[in-house]
């Protein structure tokens, strides 16, 4: 608008003097009252500039905020302020706690008709409010956003207790500390703790005798090679990445709506930790695998599933407002990529700059542009409000394709037979209605003279019709039993009549584009369009360009894989640091911003992550490494010296104790009696089987859903992380998950917490899961150990990795005579031998030693 | 770390583990004087209709049957109400007790309390799904894990009762209603069921599997022995201590978990206010009775929980039912806590996670409109709160016309949880936990306490 300079001024008119100066008085006397009762509390310097929306000065509304200018002098229909007091749009509306009375409205509507007339220009000076910049120069100066140095190994006085060069770099700040650390393990211990760390399984007696017995100088090596050939290692080094992932069986939170393909990410980090994947490859595959060059058809879809990174956490796909459902799904993806590669909390970019970390609106909208130009979730034709999210079909090899077309006949011949049953009944039913109503007609049809001698006739039995009648009206109403199931088994198998293997993957969109700021985060609220970009402050120089008509994602994750990237090799070497020694040497693993810890060893940190790189980004050299230094053989007892001088063992002077996870123990479990069942992958959800399943129905109000029911009967005895996941609790294949600090399946957890409470203890003493391992491990011991003392023996070496104890098989005996008065009886002598062995083996498995590694 | 120790139901003498119980600092209090010490949540999941139980609409009854003008924003999809048919309310709403606060003739108990609860008729919340509504209205939030309100106030405030523990869920509606997240593990509501026969248990593997409480006592002073053996041999371990004492407590709760949860030495009278054997109310009103035991023995939150509010179809036939379960359990708490001198310093909520839609919802597009359900509205809707510091016969906030919107008197989800924690003596913006190098809050960066309705 025009502003009358101050020579303009002295020729305006008297008259137009006069109208200013009612003007001042309509201000005065009718809307400043308005906007000081109404306004104020959320829109003034004294108070708070909320959405930055400043009303206390002309300066104030004519800057705006977060939406812009609030006023436009003259034009109702273009001014904000009007628009959010007239209360006609549900996200721009108010006063927050309620309309305003139509007479304050009128006011408001006068004042900007007649040009918004407002004398308040010298509370402007007031009302300016610096705004925080982010300083992107100042940032860098961070340890975490400093480029990885590669420092060489400390001197150190006790050269010889070096195994490692990362040894050194403890065993610097131990003796400048004057702690010496503590003593070595016993091998016993050892191959425990190496067993279970890197397959989440303990060692087998035999493996446990072996060891103890092998004097060679590679002992050691030849234990943790063997053990990263194993397959377990996959199985648990995947179970650990995916609690970064908010990994779950079924799709949302809302209505146990299946993930049917989500198991095939799950199989797919499997397979890559077993393999061995560069890491960096990994990364890559995972955001953009669909992007990048494959040799051939397994690689292509291997490389299809990978991306199922960005789908397999907590996107609710119920929504009805798409707009809000989209952005909150951009969310739960950049929350995920800034915590499992960077460790930095982006959420808070979403609405404002973040507060303590260099991170900026700008660097939210520019990943979350790469993100919006590949939708992840589309709507689900025929479900009412419902999307999905999105599969695609995987490329299959001649041989694939073959076995799916004979699994794809039998299946067809499977319903062809199930409908051949339902026409055979339909035939029968048909019929036994049919011979029904002739009884019924004959019934009708006798004379009605034999009425009036009913007395006699009703007291003899009745020959004939009835026991026929009774029989076909029982049969009736089975075969309209039988049909109802039959029914449900055709809609079942018809449900799951394609076989086409299909995945939870990224594609990019039909059109990729920048996007606009969300303002507050809200999608109807837009300000200013950013370039697709990174994280500003990590970056070493200018963001690549995207190639016209993609959507960034290969670009992204190759800032992310690059050696030059700051904190994507720090991040993932300090969380497989954790995995072993307990704690980080960052602390907060999935933090490594301003208000995170600072590291412990700081070069050791930069040692790693660089050697990391060095060797090719290969998970398991570098766990090799780890597990063969000096440090991680260090027993995790206490001595008071170390207790004195560094309590909380921050210096890593000696092993940290761990609770074992929840997977670990029930497979722990299984091991131990010798039940655990070996799989190859494949489904978590059990769908096959009808009771688990609902909402198949071809269209409804909710799409289908799982509850699991019923489980195979192999699930009962394979690994956990091969059991289906679901957000809403209890809703699975076992209980302790429940009870063992299992992750959230919808949170980004890099450490898992380890509490103790009194339901745990429940569980060990009391739940099936348990019970039922003793009892088959009491078996076991009988069946294969005549003599007490041999049982005694390999039970301590298969449940606690060591042998027993002299005072230990003194207590055990006692115990084992002191319960057989207990028993009930009589019964079989062989039935109350293997009642004291379950007592006592339960008692193992639910000690201590069992369920911490030491 | 934060989480390393902690402990759950029936902490008997078992304090030393429950690290974070403390009673709340000179810096959360912020100057507030405390109203209530204690808190009952009775949450209805599904979303109760507020215009046929509280929140009456002529113009909507006016035009029941016919179509009305629709608010929703034209990007906004919902199914079975595309003829935007006006659905009257079920059953007379009728003023009551001497404030003429407005309550439907489906909830006759409740009418006869009127006088003592605060009727709010301009709740929001931000979220039209039952998961993320759920999760907001106990946690804030609906795209993070944060801990629950229950354990917001647990860490806040602790225990009264050091036998017991500070926050109980019974029949909860899912997981992160009563999640700790990042809070202490103390602070994770302890979950229970109400027993509906002797043989059903209110905690899991609460059953002994031994043949004999003997042979079960001979196993665990075993694995003790083998414990303590261990911890010695570590040269001492906090969380293996602390699985030691669990470990005796898990046996004594074997005992006194039943006997908490026993209502058999409740009185005939009591149990007959509560509905306790009656053919609808027995579930509920057990659950409120026991929740009352639970607050009166200085349990700081108890939440009770009770699903099918969830009327899409029939609301005609469905809603009566719930209310019929619910209603008089609910009026018996309230008046039994009031008789007992409870009721001054316990604050009670009731509230569904949002309301329904004034427009009818037929999902089969073929029903006729008495059969019709509603839609879920967080756009505006109806929760009560009574006791501790509450005005009593109030009623605060007012719906638009059709009751689509609030005009007056909006009461946020936060702008609840706000002034919940204010009622209890806590400055919502000071009550924080560090967590990935933020201060969180229940309230997050939002929530004003609503002074209007505090007595």
């Amino acid at each position: 608008m025009p502003r009358l300079s101050p020579i303009a001024a002295l020729f305006l008119t008297p008259l137009a003097l006069l109208a200013a100066g009612e003007d001042d008085l309509f201000f005065e006397s009718k809307v400043r009252p308005v906007l000081i009762k109404r306004c104020y509390e959320c829109h003034s310097a004294e108070k708070k500039i909320k959405g930055g929306l400043n009303l206390d000065s002309r300066a104030g509304w004519q800057e705006g905020g977060d939406n812009g200018p609030a006023i436009v002098p003259g034009d109702l229909s273009k001014s904000l302020l009007i628009k959010a007091v007239r209360y006609l749009d549900e996200d721009f509306a108010m006063p927050p706690k309620g309309r305003l009375p139509t007479d304050e409205v009128a006011i408001l509507e006068e004042w900007v008709k007649r040009g918004a007339p407002d004398p308040r220009t010298a509370e402007a000076a007031k009302a300016a409010k610096p705004k925080r910049a982010i300083n992107l120069e100042e940032g860098r100066k961070f340890w975490a956003f400093q480029p990885v140095a590669d420092p060489a190994a400390p001197a150190v006085k006790d050269a010889a207790w070096a195994r490692d060069p990362l040894d050194r770099f403890l065993l610097a700040k131990l003796e400048a500390k004057g702690l010496k650390p503590a003593g070595d393990a016993d091998r016993h211990t050892w191959i425990r703790r190496v067993s279970l760390d890197l397959t989440g399984l303990p060692a087998s007696a035999e493996e446990v005798i072996a060891f103890a017995e092998d004097k060679s100088p590679d002992a050691y090596a030849k234990v943790v090679d063997r053990l990263l050939a194993s397959p377990a290692y996959g199985e648990r080094w995947a179970r650990h990445w995916l609690d970064l992932t908010g990994y779950a069986d079924m799709i949302g939170t809302s209505n146990d709506v299946f993930a049917e393909h989500a198991w095939r990410y799950r199989d797919y980090l499997i397979q890559a930790f077993n393999e061995d994947k560069p890491f960096d490859i990994f990364i890559k595959e995972q955001l953009a695998g669909d992007l990048l060059p494959a040799a051939s058809v397994e690689q292509r879809a291997e490389q299809l599933v990978a991306t199922g990174f960005l789908m397999v956490g907590d996107l609710e796909i119920v929504n009805p407002d798409k707009a809000k459902m989209e952005a909150d799904h951009i969310d739960t993806q950049l929350i995920k990529i800034g915590g499992a590669f960077l460790g930095m909390t982006m959420g808070c970019a979403r609405c404002h700059d973040h507060k303590f970390d260099p991170i900026g609106l700008e660097d939210y909208y520019g990943i979350a542009g790469i993100l919006r130009s590949s939708p992840s979730s589309g709507k689900m034709v025929g479900f009412g409000v419902w999307s999905t999210i999105r599969s695609i079909s995987l490329p299959e090899t001649p041989a694939q394709l073959a076995e799916r077309l004979k699994a794809e006949a039998d299946h067809a011949s499977k319903i062809v037979a199930l409908k051949a049953e339902q026409a055979k009944l339909t035939e029968e039913n048909k019929a036994v209605v049919a011979k029904l109503a002739d009884l019924e007609k004959a019934a009708q049809a006798r004379p009605a003279a034999a009425a009036g001698q009913s007395a006699p006739i009703a007291t003899a039995p009745t020959p004939g019709p009835l026991p026929e009648r009774d029989a076909l009206t029982k049969r009736r109403d089975e075969i309209a039993a039988l049909l109802k199931t039959k029914a449900s088994e055709i809609q079942h198998a018809e449900f799951f009549k394609s076989k086409t293997p299909k995945a939870f993957a990224m594609q990019d969109g039909e059109k990729p584009a920048d996007m606009p700021i969300y303002v507050r985060g809200n999608p109807y609220a837009t300000a200013a369009v950013v370039p697709r970009g990174a994280v500003r402050v990590a970056s070493w120089d200018k963001f690549p360009a995207i190639p016209e008509g993609q959507s960034g994602r290969l670009q992204l994750a190759e800032w992310i894989a690059d050696r030059r990237n700051p904190l994507t090799a720090r991040v993932t070497v300090n969380r497989l640091w954790q995995k072993l020694f307990g704690e980080g040497l960052v602390r907060s693993v999935d933090y490594f911003g301003e208000r995170g810890e600072r590291p412990s060893h700081p070069e050791l940190l930069d040692h790693l992550a660089t050697r990391f790189m060095a060797d090719g980004w290969s998970q398991k050299r570098f766990l090799r490494g780890i597990v063969l230094s000096h440090a991680y053989r260090l027993t995790s007892a206490n001595h008071a010296e170390g207790l004195r001088l560094d309590p909380e063992n921050r210096l890593f002077w000696r092993m940290n104790r761990q609770r074992l996870e929840a997977e670990a123990i029930r497979d722990s479990l299984l091991k131990v009696s010798g039940e655990l069942v070996p799989k190859a992958g494949g489904p978590s959800l059990a769908l096959e089987i009808i009771e688990n399943t609902g909402g198949l129905a071809a269209a409804g109000v909710n799409p289908p859903s799982y509850h699991h029911r019923k489980s195979r009967p192999s699930q009962e005895f394979e690994r956990t992380v091969y059991l289906p996941v679901m957000r809403n609790g209890p809703s699975s294949a076992d209980k302790i998950r429940n009870f063992f600090d299992f992750v959230d399946p919808a949170g980004i957890t890099g450490q898992r917490n380890q509490t103790v409470m009194p339901t745990q203890s429940l569980f060990l003493l009391n739940n099936d899961l348990v019970r039922k391992r003793a009892g088959t491990l009491a078996k076991e011991l009988i069946a294969v150990h005549k003599d007490e003392n041999a049982r005694l023996e390999s039970l301590w070496l298969r449940a606690w990795n060591r042998p027993i104890t002299a005072e230990e098989r003194t207590n055990a005996r006692t115990f084992l005579q002191e319960i057989t008065p207990l028993l009930k009886k009589p019964r079989a002598p062989a039935d109350l031998e293997s009642a004291r062995w379950q007592e006592l083996c339960h008692s193992l498995l639910a000690s201590n030693a069992f369920i911490y590694r030491l | 770390m934060l989480q390393r120790t902690a402990c759950g139901f029936g902490a008997l003498a078992f304090h030393d583990l429950l690290q974070a119980a403390v009673t709340p600092s000179a810096s959360y209090a912020n100057g507030i004087t405390p109203r209530a010490k204690r808190v009952i949540f009775l949450f209805m999941q599904g979303g109760p209709s507020q215009i046929d139980l509280f929140d009456p609409k002529t113009f909507i009854n006016e035009r029941h049957g016919k179509s009305i003008d629709s608010p929703l924003r034209k990007e906004v999809t919902q199914v079975g109400t595309e003829k935007f048919l006006a659905l009257g309310t079920q059953a007379p709403v009728r003023p009551r007790g001497r404030s003429g606060m407005m309550i439907s003739d489906l909830l006759p108990h409740l009418a006869t309390v009127a006088d003592d609860i605060c009727l709010l008729r301009g709740m929001n919340a931000d979220n039209p799904q039952h998961a993320g509504a759920t999760q907001q209205f106990h946690t804030g939030t609906f795209t993070e894990i944060r801990p629950s309100m229950g354990s917001w106030i647990s860490y806040g405030l602790g225990t009264e009762n050091q036998n017991l523990p500070s926050f109980v869920t019974i029949h909860p509606q899912g997981i992160r209603t009563y999640d700790n997240a990042f809070l202490p593990a103390a602070h994770q509501g302890t979950s229970l069921t109400v027993p509906a026969s002797a043989k059903s248990l209110p905690v899991e593997n609460l059953g002994n599997v031994s043949e004999s409480e003997a042979i079960q006592r001979k196993r665990i002073d075993l694995i003790q022995r083998m414990n303590r053996q261990l911890k010695s041999d570590v040269v001492g371990d906090e969380s293996m201590e602390g699985m030691i004492k669990s470990m005796e407590l898990a046996f004594r709760m074997q005992t006194t978990t039943p006997e908490i949860v026993d209502l058999s030495k409740e009185s005939k009278a009591t149990l007959d206010l509560y509905g306790v054997g009656g053919k609808d109310t027995d579930k509920f009103g057990r659950a409120c009775l026991l929740a009352r035991k639970l607050s009166e023995s200085g349990v700081r939150f108890v939440q009770v929980s009770i699903g099918g509010w969830d009327h899409h179809g029939d609301i005609r036939g469905n809603l009566p039912k719930l209310c019929a379960q619910t209603d008089q359990p609910v009026a018996a708490l309230l008046k039994d806590l009031k008789s007992r001198g409870l009721l001054e310093d316990t604050l009670v909520i009731w509230s569904g996670e949002f309301g329904r839609t004034p427009w009818s919802q037929d999902l089969s597009g073929k029903s006729p409109i008495d059969k019709h359900g509603r839609e879920h509205q967080p756009e505006s809707f109806c929760s009560w709160m009574a006791g501790g510091g509450i005005k009593a016969g109030l009623t605060y906030g007012e719906s638009d016309e059709m009751g689509y919107r609030t005009v007056d008197g909006k009461v946020h989800v936060h702008d609840l949880h706000a002034t919940i924690l204010h009622l209890l003596g806590v400055d919502h913006t000071k009550l924080t936990a560090r967590h990935l190098g933020r201060d969180f809050r229940l309230t997050d960066v939002y929530g004003e306490v609503v002074k209007e309705i505090i007595a």
